[in-house]
């Protein structure tokens, strides 16, 4: 094991993780996803996790503040979505 | 003049020093005679007698000499670096603390002095290789490491040397000095006005020099910082607890994705990187019936504290306050759902890695849905490009952690070796 493999290999993990950030997932789902499409011991892709977590806190701070948002809303938002799908499908039905 | 012939006698051996070291052009010096710069060669070579081929000591110098040695001017290039080391090497005034210590400051006029006279040294200690550019150099290095230790090794003799002990409190004056004088200061008047005895005025003028050089460096640091938290808090940094200047970076600023202009108002939503914008093909109209299935995995985009709107209001193509150059995606609420108008603009730039996967006319299937649980097949399709392609760049660019660390806590964690086999 040199250090560049084990360098390159650690960036790669770390470009999967930021994949799976742009679509704001969490860690554990993170963890699973990498280990299940890139077989990725979820062990290495927490540690990798974390470590990235403390050298940019400001931006999973930020992460996490708006993914408990996006969480939270996004129950309000499906039923109103709903609703709409329903009052409009019944719209286009009449017409 | 005063080196060459020697220089010349001295060394036959390295051809270089021929060429290069001919001549002391007094031009090169900062302001000041030769006669103005002591060296203690006694001092100097005392460690090398006992090696011939040791050089003198750089280490304590630590970044003082980041000069390179090849380079065609070697003159003009050690005093330009004379004027680098002094600046350099800054004792506490300017807190760059480089190998030199306060207490055995090299005087920046030594500094000078050093390097002016590299050339007389190269001439009395031949036989090294190093003596061409490098000989300058290293030299120059030994002499100020000798020199800043003379009071610690007791070698000094004291004959013309000029040591100055910029402490703290002697550069406060100073800076005072300076400030008062405003554009009028130069170093005599700043002598003046410190009213300083044991300064000359080539003292001052080395001093002023690294001053100056070192508040450039600190402007043009605190502006590029400003410039980053200004786009910082533009960016969710009022969410981010507006954390105090950062010099660095934040992740934010540095996706490769392309960023956009800094926006008038702070987002509440992080957007930028981290939102994958769809870019439906065709124009709105047409993708409106479309939308309302993709739309609601745009939700997220809207800012939270917007009052839950229909995702699609109808026609939406009345400005798109960027004027849609190319049918602005995830607009179907633009005007609605977003705070400000650059808004939208952020996510057409943002985009534009998507756009070539959007662009086959098909909604995006990287929005996350509605529950902001990626599809499965969305989650592998990116990471196997990942995998496939390791040259692309980073899609948000995080500063990554130190190798080290990581392996340390794999192995702490029971993973010793990676990649595991």
């Amino acid at each position: 094991m040199g250090d560049h493999s084990s360098a390159s290999y650690i960036h790669m993990v770390q470009h999967l993780i930021e994949k799976c950030l742009t679509f704001h997932m969490s860690k554990e789902g993170c963890m699973e996803a990498l280990s299940k499409h890139a077989k990725i011991d979820p062990v290495i892709t927490s540690t990798v996790w974390n470590e990235l977590e403390k050298e940019n806190k400001e931006f999973f701070e930020s992460y996490s503040k708006s993914k408990n948002e996006e969480d939270r809303m996004s129950e309000a938002e499906t039923s109103e979505l709903i609703q709409k799908l329903i009052s409009d499908s019944s719209k286009d039905s009449k017409e | 003049m005063l080196v060459a012939s020697s220089l010349r006698d001295s060394t036959s051996k390295n051809n270089d020093t021929e060429e290069t070291i001919v001549g002391v052009d007094m031009d090169d010096f900062p302001g000041g005679s030769l006669l103005e710069y002591s060296i203690d060669f006694d001092e100097l070579f005392a460690g090398l007698d006992e090696d011939p081929d040791a050089l003198p000591d750089l280490e304590i110098l630590g970044d003082y000499y980041s000069v390179s040695a090849g380079s065609g001017d070697e003159r003009g290039q050690s005093s330009d670096d004379g004027n680098d080391v002094v600046s350099g090497s800054a004792g506490s005034p300017f807190g760059s603390g480089s190998g030199l210590d306060t207490s055995s400051v090299c005087s920046p006029s030594e500094g000078a002095a050093v390097v002016d006279q590299a050339e007389e040294v190269g001439a009395k200690k031949d036989g090294k290789e190093h003596q061409g550019h490098f000989g300058k150099v290293k030299k120059l290095a030994a002499s100020a490491a000798k020199a800043g230790r003379s009071s610690k090794t007791g070698r000094g003799d004291g004959k013309r040397k000029v040591k100055v002990d910029w402490t703290p409190e002697l550069h406060k004056r100073f800076v005072q000095a300076v400030e008062q004088l405003g554009e009028k200061a130069v170093p005599s008047r700043i002598l003046e006005v410190m009213g300083a005895d044991g300064l000359t005025r080539h003292n001052i003028a080395s001093h002023l020099q690294k001053y100056r050089s070192h508040r450039k460096h600190l402007i043009a640091r605190e502006a590029e910082a400003a410039s980053w938290n200004q786009r910082r808090h533009l960016y969710g940094g009022a969410r981010a607890g507006g954390v105090g200047k950062r010099a660095g970076v934040s992740p934010w600023l540095v996706p490769t994705i392309g960023f956009p202009p800094p926006m008038p108002q702070p987002l509440h939503r992080p957007l930028g990187p981290l939102h994958v914008w769809g870019h439906p093909s065709g124009g709105h109209s047409q993708s409106n019936t479309m939308w309302p299935k993709h739309i609601v995995p745009h939700h997220h985009l809207r800012p939270p504290h917007l009052q839950p709107r229909p995702v699609w209001a109808p026609p939406h193509p009345h400005h798109l306050p960027y004027g849609p150059s190319q049918g602005m995606p995830c607009y179907p609420s633009p005007p609605q759902r977003f705070v400000a108008p650059p808004v939208p603009g952020i996510p057409h730039r943002a985009m534009y890695k998507n756009d070539p996967r959007a662009a086959a006319g098909q909604p995006p299937r990287l929005h996350p849905p509605l529950d902001s649980t990626p599809s499965n097949e969305t989650i592998d399709a990116a990471l196997e490009d990942v995998l496939a392609k390791p040259w692309l760049p980073l899609p948000i660019g995080l500063k990554p952690p130190a190798i080290d660390t990581v392996v340390g806590e794999l192995q702490r964690h029971g993973v010793p070796q990676i990649p595991p086999s």
